[in-house]
């Protein structure tokens, strides 16, 4: 393992930021930290980085206990949330950073930069300040510079999180494929549930200084291993005493399945090629179906209407908790 | 921006200028007239008097220790201020601010009082081991980076709590220590605030008057800093002098205005 993080705790004045947290972030890979503001997985990233000291437990980075190196002395690329570019240097200067404090011969350090601007598509703006450039560039700049001390491992903190939705999709496509030619261990931090799930290898879901679950996103997405989790990933509802995704109800017009629930539709609202229902059961519970427009209409749904819904065979279902309060 | 009728907006214009006309313009304006009454006269008389001369070589060089001591402790202690937590930080950053609000004739009496040779609480010690505080440069040097202490802190603070430390902690993780961040992150960063704060701590040691007074012992030839000329020319009714040397110390501090006024507009485009 690449990363081995044990037992570590932090708190902030009364907050506990991290509880007791115990990890392993593989070698080679790219691993997300994912959960909500507030949760600890910045403070875990910047405890792993150097930038905040652990109160108790230990970091080993390759073998090695770095629990008490200074940052400086980690050999960890950071990649900051907003930037953090050295403004009054060149993009080629910043990128040269690292090298030029390793006193690394000058035609190294100009071979080496050439070559991580070329990897970043920044060629043609070496010459530039920081403030010539957008959002996205400014990132993958200082992605270029983390990159050139040739790192054991890079750590990103919400590194698209300042940039607009299109750039981000770009950039964390763009992020997936750089990860393939350049297999530095990566772990990044991110609040988006999909960033995660179409980047990671692997997911380590943090919650009130807490690992709820670490996974592939299939495993998560499939096996949630708490409520916690399930919401966390996307969309849920109730049906009967399991809780499921909105898209894992079948729905037919005619009772014919074994355990299926009779519901009137309640709301009918279209989104492009989804359409989504909000129907009541006969016990009075609301329950949210998703299904396509496509099949919508080969029903003919129509709000008002009775219908039957059942869990789609091998959908992803937790106890509902409610039930089991309530039983 | 509010808006405002038209001609509200020319009273307000007009007040303004008559305010600072009469306040600062006229009154230096006057000096100027006098200055060159007889032509260069008075500046012959004054530059003739080696005592003159000798006390704006003592102005500038207790001017330049203060600088070059406050623009070290001031970029240090706005770094402590901004970076760091401690307990107490908001006592020494209104400590910071009290020469602003006192008179400079009690700092130079406190002055006295703790490093005077005959009964200060430090004093004695100094002056057995050779170095005499009071009446002599280093007391004329502590006094003037006294009352000039804020300026450079006050400039450098803003400017480090807006830039946050994202950069610092970039270029630690990319392997620089603290002095390497220092040098070539943080001094860049708030290069020109530093500029600034030297330059108008330049201008305030310069003229400092008050507190010189008592701590310099207003020794001619010796310890007698330009703006003590100026007080004993006037008072020995040689005013055209006194004019004189005045307004080569209005000048310089103009200049310094100038050369800030310069150096800002850089500072916004790059």
């Amino acid at each position: 393992m690449s990363i081995d993080i044990s037992h570590v705790n932090k708190r902030f004045g009364d907050f506990v930021a991290l509880d007791d947290v115990s990890v392993s972030l593989p070698t080679g890979q790219l691993t997300a930290l994912l959960g909500p503001s507030g949760g600890g997985k910045s403070t875990l990233l910047r405890i792993i980085a150097g930038l905040e000291k652990a109160d108790t437990g230990t970091i080993t980075i390759e073998g090695a206990d770095a629990t008490r190196t200074a940052p400086q002395k980690r050999n960890v690329g950071f990649v900051f949330q907003h930037y953090a570019v050295f403004k009054h240097m060149t993009v080629a200067k910043n990128v040269a950073f690292g090298l030029e404090i390793r006193n690394k011969p000058k035609a190294e350090i100009a071979d080496r930069v050439d070559e991580l601007l070329k990897l970043v598509h920044l060629s043609q703006f070496a010459h530039r300040l920081p403030s010539q450039l957008s959002g996205g560039q400014r990132q993958r700049m200082a992605l270029a510079r983390a990159l050139a001390i040739q790192p054991k491992v890079l750590l990103l903190d919400e590194p698209f999180g300042a940039l607009d939705a299109k750039v981000r999709k770009e950039l964390r496509e763009w992020l997936r494929r750089l990860h393939d030619e350049v297999p530095v261990t990566t772990v990044f931090v991110t609040h988006d549930q999909e960033e995660a799930m179409e980047v990671a290898d692997e997911i380590v879901v943090i919650n009130d200084g807490r690992i709820e679950q670490v996974g592939t996103p299939d495993q998560l997405y499939d096996e949630p291993a708490s409520d916690f989790v399930m919401d966390f990933l996307g969309e849920v509802t109730e049906l009967g005493d399991v809780r499921l995704r909105p898209h894992d109800i079948e729905i037919a017009r005619t009772p014919d399945l074994a355990g299926s629930t009779a519901a009137d539709i309640l709301r009918l609202t279209r989104v492009g090629f989804e359409v989504r229902l909000v129907v009541g059961t006969e016990a009075g519970r609301e329950v949210s179906v998703v299904t396509t427009q496509a099949h919508s209409r080969s029903l003919g749904l129509q709000e008002g209407e009775r219908i039957w819904i059942t869990p789609a065979t091998g959908a992803a279902t937790v106890p509902a908790m409610r039930s089991l309060l309530a039983g | 921006m509010v808006s405002l009728p038209t001609p509200a907006k020319w009273a307000l214009r007009l007040v303004v200028i008559a305010y600072v006309f009469l306040l600062v313009g006229w009154p230096v304006i006057t000096l100027a007239q006098n200055a060159f009454a007889d032509g260069l006269a008075s500046f012959q008389a004054a530059f003739s008097d080696p005592d003159v001369v000798h006390s704006l070589v003592v102005t500038v060089e207790i001017s330049l220790w203060a600088v070059a001591i406050n623009t070290v402790f001031g970029v240090g202690m706005a770094l402590l201020l901004v970076r760091y937590e401690f307990p107490g930080k908001r006592a020494l950053s209104a400590l910071i601010d009290l020469p602003m609000s006192v008179s400079p004739v009690v700092i130079g009496l406190a002055l006295l009082l703790v490093y005077n040779g005959r009964t200060g609480w430090f004093g004695p010690t100094l002056e057995a081991h050779g170095i005499v505080v009071i009446f002599n440069s280093p007391g004329m040097i502590m006094a003037t980076c006294f009352v000039s202490l804020p300026l450079v802190v006050r400039e450098v603070v803003p400017v480090l709590t807006e830039i946050g430390n994202d950069q610092e902690q970039a270029a630690t993780s990319l392997g620089a220590n603290a002095l390497q961040t220092l040098r070539r992150i943080t001094l860049p960063a708030i290069k020109w605030a530093v500029v600034y704060g030297v330059v108008l701590t330049l201008a305030r040691s310069l003229g400092e008057f008050g507190a010189l007074k008592i701590v310099s012992g207003n020794l001619t030839g010796q310890t007698q800093t330009a703006p003590l000329v100026v007080e004993q020319k006037y008072n020995n009714f040689a005013q055209g002098e006194a004019y004189a040397v005045s307004f080569l110390l209005v000048l310089i501090s103009v200049l310094c205005i100038v050369v800030v006024t310069m150096l800002r507009p850089k500072e916004s485009s790059s």
